[in-house]
């Protein structure tokens, strides 16, 4: 394919060759490109030239053009066409030029041109984050996009830092990045992942300044790490700074942590007598602090819900605890602090904690003090182990916060400074399913089962919610869920969330009227019949990089066969693989004449293994596949 | 009006009963409905509109001498699960421009919450409510009702009042939560015409009456008498007459979407309103939309499209060296065709009116469906190819059973050829091809419009199934690896949607894509064929081999010898269905396959041949299997004739798709000799 594109792009250039001497700008032609820098990409920045200028605590300028050639449709996504602002900042420049293949300016667009938007946000029931954008609909590939933008803005709270690489698609031809600090403040930097680059630095006491040049892309691949832990960033931050006309401090993460707390939390925990009164009732005869605060969390759950409100300061400081107590509603930092001052009044210790949520882990530069995070949750310290609460949920059992941030570095902060501390993380024995079965086989080539699920940990972050759907949304899940099995029916389903022991049961009595083939006098079957392996790796002639296996989990399967009368089977071997990823068996025995049982288990661990090591997991995944779809034969007696 | 209308429309016309017992006043909501647990006629509802109030009417405005249209809502909502919580949260969107801007008014709402056995009130403030601007044109009202518990009713009251009296929004009788009880009217001034239609598979039952109206006018006069100013009031008394429709419904089910639905929207229960003419006093009558052939002729006489239809210059120099010495009218319209496509990238705008108009967009090389599908209109008839606009209403929009100006949104060209034959173009789809359509159109509806206005309903689903042709030529080894080649080609429709699918995609992506699909272990050779080339088929072909498919038991082979292409789920898993099931187009699946067995194994057992057919040649289904000189050969089709099947038939259809994947995964035995 490679070869292909090149042919287009040398008839591109012959066609075009009258053109291009009557050029003037050769800058942006991209027909003539380095094939380092075209191999996989959708898009290469050409030349990314950021500059940011710190006039004051409350002042800075940020000066941006951006030239992106984008190759296909994919490479749209790394051609900026936006600027976002809110009330405290201002665009004075905005515009963008395209160039065609051959170099030549075909369109302009200047501020005027823009559109203004409203950050259109689902969740959200107020903000005031705007945007101006412009669409351009291109007509051919490649293109040049350069984006030009001047930007002043009051808060400095949040300097931009330098990510020259941002995604899989694309390769940097060059991209500096200048930072000049005239405020007489300290500016504090942190480069990250730089040493498998060559970055030119070049740092003075008021400027700092990196350059990076022909740079491949960095090719996506599955299981592997995430780019934020891979790819170049330069951090800074000033120690003094504004943040929507809070003015903060911080050196490191203590002293951070302190402002945060002195002008961002403290004070906000006012509640009413009655409420006191109320929460002081609801605790009285519980015999613990852990206890105590069980009870607030099922309080809080049961009282309030998630709503987002960010305007302004409104995006960093929680609203009153007293307002959700009132309203019933708020964002995390809200639900987060009102949740702190009920247990407050109670005289337990409970901390804001900032963190970056979401499935795929990510962590709070334990190194670089500064605005981070993208969510908030509560610390409880006690005795044994830190409670972790998600105080956004209604539903999550106490002391549970599943995969949305789970086992990653938090800020924890306290009214003394801040504090990072690392979240609770899942072990494979923590994260269970196992799943028991009865099942008849009928002559008629009809099955009929009641099966049995338990979950825990993870698995059971993923299943609970299944409870709190309407029935004919659980019947679409569980014939999904087993979709192998054709025309299946549900007679039943009981689900019940153990939230004190956090497990998840799930029962369902099934029956599907021709799950086992005939052949002549032969009924075949598959003897795994609820938990199959599903996974489908991609073969990668030469993987790049390391293998992530970011949770691990074990899942365990007994089901007990009846099989119709006058028949005989023949038992497969029992199978078992065991590698450095986990462990896998799977065996069938004859109970007695009629009778069989199947067992299965697969253990996978988390961690980071060589780049050589994915291929021998593709292959355990690959072979458990083929082990959980074997079929064994029932042979009529004659 | 094509067969769209004919399967969706079943509504029926109920003269009400209503039934009356609760209060529906603001704030009077009882202790028994706070105490209800769930909803009596689906448990599983989250929450559910115990009442609502939505009325809509005409009222003069003196300041501005001119109607507007004022909608005022009452709601009443309870709540049984959290889950439901997110409907406690409402956004109004409201329409501006620089004169004119809808007004929000007087929100008013309380949450009601039982509390040892006390009602509890807490009123909805301010600092609940916001408003934004989304954008130039739009402000959205936002606001969420405070303190819910499990087991609470909202209720909140606004008033909407727009200045623009012509568009009457689609009023909705059914939400995604069961309705109790619903009262929506609708009164208009005898001025204004409308025409009304219902969507939805619901009865509904529709009361029209009429009542008297009154404006009074008052106006100033100064009159001067020796030196003496006086100021006169005049007041002058306007009757007319008001047209009400109201309509009362109960025990609103809620709506649930269905895999293959089409557009949704059409099948959930509404009114709509749709001005037809306008008759002031003293004024002669206009009209909006009478007939469609009206509403043609009105878009036709728009100089953003008629004019921009006869517009040649811009192109005439381009089409004249392009069609230089040619003078067959089929070689002509795929040259103008191919010629457009490639020149002009869509915006994505549907729209039946030019924008910047032909001749800029020809220049931008970009434009909306008007400016695209005009130009190649022009085009062709300035190449004296017989071609005219065709108007559609895209799938993505409610389907209108009347006339009306905004029954149209998009354009295509339509072509006829001296042999007689139709060609249907749409030059915004990279991937067109004569008569094959980008999905948006086919579903949708059609009217084309001839160069005199006159206009005529066309049906632009294809009549013919497309067709995939699979092929394989392979042998098992011993071992029950299955080595073989693989060949397929995807025609018509089913190229079409294969092209847009991966016309951009690289090889190797394609390659992947099928190893996982297939699950194939080693694939090699992959090509793709006729990828560009517009009118014939798509061919992918590969070697394979795949070690999974064959099983080894003892001294015997099990397989099926559809191999990897045999259907493994059935896609319709809903017990019932209340609306149609939609396609899009006809389909079919033929495959023929050819397995050699390895030597030294005889076939013992094989599936038997089977037929199976759904009614009104709907669709087939046939399998037929031979054994001969260690080959076994298989042939089986799998049809889908019928683009649309009515909901009455879905038990039917799902129950074939049970019997095709039963059939499919019968097996072939081998028994060692």
């Amino acid at each position: 394919m490679q070869k292909n594109t090149q042919l287009i792009l040398v008839a591109v250039f012959l066609c075009a060759y009258m053109k291009i001497s009557a050029q003037d700008n050769f800058n942006f032609q991209a027909i003539l490109l380095d094939s380092v820098l075209t191999k996989n990409a959708d898009a290469i920045v050409r030349s990314e030239a950021v500059e940011i200028v710190i006039n004051s605590m409350s002042s800075v300028s940020v000066r941006t053009r951006r030239a992106v050639t984008v190759l296909n449709k994919s490479g749209e996504q790394y051609a900026d066409k936006l600027e976002r602002y809110d009330p405290l900042i201002k665009i004075n420049k905005l515009q963008v030029t395209i160039y065609d293949a051959v170099g030549k300016e075909i369109k302009k667009y200047k501020k005027k041109d823009f559109e203004d938007r409203s950050v259109y946000d689902g969740s959200s029931l107020a903000g005031d984050d705007r945007y101006k954008y412009i669409e351009y609909i291109p007509t051919k590939y490649p293109y040049t996009l350069v984006f030009e933008s001047e930007v002043d803005r009051s808060s400095t709270a949040f300097i931009q830092s330098w990510m020259p690489i941002i995604g899989s698609g694309h390769s940097v031809q060059k991209s500096t990045y200048k930072i000049i600090n005239s405020s007489g403040v300290p500016l504090r930097s942190k480069e990250i992942n730089f040493k498998n680059f060559s970055i030119e630095k070049y740092t003075t006491d008021q400027e700092i300044s990196y350059t990076m040049s022909n740079v491949p892309v960095i090719s996506y691949e599955v299981y592997s790490p995430s780019y934020l832990n891979t790819a170049p960033i330069a951090m800074v931050a000033l120690s003094e700074f504004s943040l929507q006309g809070v003015d903060g401090i911080g050196e490191d993460w203590k002293t951070f942590g302190k402002w945060q707390y002195d002008y961002l939390v403290a004070g906000r925990d006012q509640l009413s007598e009655k409420t006191i009164k109320k929460v002081t009732q609801l605790v009285a005869d519980a015999n613990s602090d852990k206890e105590k605060a069980k009870r607030i969390y099922k309080y809080v759950q049961d009282k309030t819900r998630y709503i987002s409100i960010q305007l302004g300061i409104g995006g960093w400081m929680p609203m009153m605890a007293a307002d959700v107590d009132r309203l019933g509603y708020g964002d995390c930092k809200a639900l987060t602090n009102y949740t702190k001052a009920l247990l407050d009044s109670q005289d337990i210790t409970s901390y804001y904690t900032v963190v970056y949520a979401g499935e795929r882990k990510r962590n709070i530069q334990k190194e670089f003090a500064s605005m981070q995070g993208n969510h908030v949750i509560l610390n409880i310290p006690d005795e044994e182990e830190d409670i972790w609460l998600e105080c956004t949920s209604q539903t999550t059992p106490f002391n549970f916060i599943g995969d949305f941030t789970d086992d990653r570095d938090v800020l924890v902060i306290k009214p003394e400074g801040g504090e990072i501390k690392h979240t609770k993380k899942y072990e494979p024995e923590e994260s269970t399913l196992d799943t028991k079965a009865t099942v008849i086989l009928s002559e008629d080539r009809s099955i009929s089962a009641v099966v049995e699920m338990q979950s825990k940990g993870i698995q059971y972050s993923h299943r609970y919610h299944e409870e709190l759907k309407p029935l004919k949304d659980q019947k679409q899940h569980y014939k999904k869920y087993w979709s192998y099995i054709n025309d299946m029916n549900i007679d039943s389903i009981e689900l019940s969330n153990d939230r004190e022991d956090i497990l998840f049961r799930e029962k369902l009595k099934i029956n599907a009227t021709n799950y086992i083939t005939k052949a002549g006098n032969r009924l075949l079957l598959i003897p795994n019949m609820f938990n199959r392996e599903d996974t489908n790796l991609p073969k990668y002639a030469d993987r790049k990089r390391p293998l992530v296996i970011s949770r691990g989990f074990v899942d365990t399967d007994e089901y007990l066969i009846t099989i119709p009368e006058g028949y005989d089977v023949s038992l497969p071997e029992k199978k078992t693989i065991e590698t450095d990823f986990g462990s896998f068996s799977s065996q069938l025995e004859k109970v007695n004449d009629t009778q069989l049982q199947f067992k299965r288990v697969l253990k996978i661990n988390d961690g980071v293994y060589a780049k050589e090591e994915y291929e021998t997991y593709r292959t355990f995944r690959q072979q458990i596949k083929k082990i959980d779809k074997s079929k064994i034969v029932l042979k009529q007696l004659q | 009006m094509g067969n769209l209308n004919q399967i969706i429309i079943g509504v029926i016309l109920v003269v009400s009963t209503g039934i009356y017992g609760q209060n529906y006043k603001f704030g009077k909501v009882s202790k028994e409905e706070l105490l209800e647990t769930a909803y009596s006629l689906d448990s599983s509802a989250s929450a559910a509109v115990l009442y609502e109030d939505r009325k809509v009417e005409f009222v003069f405005n003196q300041t501005e001498n001119s109607f507007d249209l004022v909608t005022e809502v009452f709601k009443r909502v309870k709540f049984y699960k959290k889950e439901g919580f997110k409907h406690a949260t409402n956004r109004i969107s409201l329409y501006k421009k620089k004169s004119k801007e809808e007004e929000f008014k007087g929100l008013k709402g309380v949450t009601y919450t039982l509390v040892n056995g006390n009602v509890i009130e807490t009123k909805l403030k301010k600092e609940g409510i916001f408003k934004n601007e989304i954008h130039e044109n739009r402000d959205e009202v936002r606001f969420t009702m405070p303190s819910l518990k499990e087991g609470c009713v909202v209720e909140y009251k606004y008033k909407i009042i727009s200045p623009y009296v012509f568009n009457i929004d689609r009023l909705y009788l059914q939400y995604e939560i069961p309705i109790k009880k619903l009262e929506v009217s609708f009164e208009s001034p005898e001025y204004f015409n409308f025409k009304k239609f219902t969507t939805g598979y619901l009865p509904i039952s529709l009361k029209e009456s009429s009542k008297n109206g009154k404006i009074t006018f008052v106006s100033k006069s100064r009159t001067t008498n020796n030196n003496v100013s006086q100021t006169n009031y005049n007041s002058n008394d306007l009757d007319y007459k008001i047209n009400t429709y109201s309509i009362s419904s109960s025990d609103v089910p809620a709506f649930k979407e269905e895999p293959f639905s089409g557009n949704p929207s059409n099948y959930l229960s509404s009114i709509v309103f749709e001005l037809s003419y306008t008759a002031y006093p003293n004024s002669p009558v206009k009209s909006y939309a009478t007939t469609w052939e009206n509403v043609a002729k009105t878009i036709y006489e728009r100089s953003s499209f008629g004019k921009e239809l006869k517009k040649i210059t811009y192109y005439k120099e381009d089409i004249d060296q392009l069609l230089a010495g040619i003078s067959n009218e089929f070689v002509k319209t795929q040259k103008v065709f191919e010629f457009v496509k490639k020149k002009m990238t869509w915006n994505k705008r549907n729209s039946v009116y030019t924008r910047d108009g032909v001749k800029k967009a020809y220049q931008n090389g970009t434009g909306n469906a008007a400016e695209i599908n005009l130009m190649l209109t022009s085009m062709l008839s300035y190449a004296r190819v017989d071609a005219n606009p065709v108007l559609v209403n895209t799938a993505d929009r409610l389907f209108h059973l009347f006339p009306t100006l905004d029954g149209f949104n998009y354009v295509i060209a339509r072509v006829k050829l001296p042999d007689g034959s139709i060609q249907y173009l749409d030059a915004t789809d990279k991937y067109g091809e004569p008569n094959v359509l980008p999905d948006r159109v086919i579903r949708g509806t059609a009217r084309v419009i001839a160069k005199n206005g006159t206009s005529q309903d066309i049906q632009l689903r294809p009549q013919k199934p497309s067709v995939n042709n699979y092929r394989i030529l392979c042998e098992i080894d011993e071992q029950g690896f299955v080595k073989g080649k693989f060949n397929v080609i995807h025609l018509d429709y089913l190229a079409h949607d294969f092209r847009v699918a991966y016309g951009n995609k690289k090889d190797v992506d394609n390659a992947s894509r099928i190893q996982k699909e297939y699950e194939i272990n080693e694939l090699e050779t992959y090509t793709i064929k006729g990828m560009q080339e517009y009118g014939k088929g798509v061919s992918e072909r590969f070697d394979f081999v795949t070690e999974d498919q064959v099983e080894l038991i003892e001294d015997e082979m099990f397989f099926s010898p559809l191999l990897f292409l045999k259907d493994k789920e059935n896609v319709f898993k809903s017990d019932e269905r209340k609306y149609p099931v939609d396609f899009g187009y006809g389909f079919s699946n033929k495959y023929m396959i050819n397995i050699k067995i390895p030597e030294g194994y005889e076939v013992v057992e094989s599936p038997v041949a089977g037929v199976f057919k759904l009614p009104d040649n709907m669709g087939a289904f046939t399998y037929q299997s031979n054994y001969v000189n260690g080959m076994i050969q298989l042939v089986v089709d799998e049809t889908i004739n019928a683009s649309l099947i009515p909901a009455e038939q879905y038990p039917v259809i799902k129950e074939f798709y049970n019997m095709l994947i039963e059939k499919e995964g019968e097996q072939v035995v081998l028994k060692k000799i």
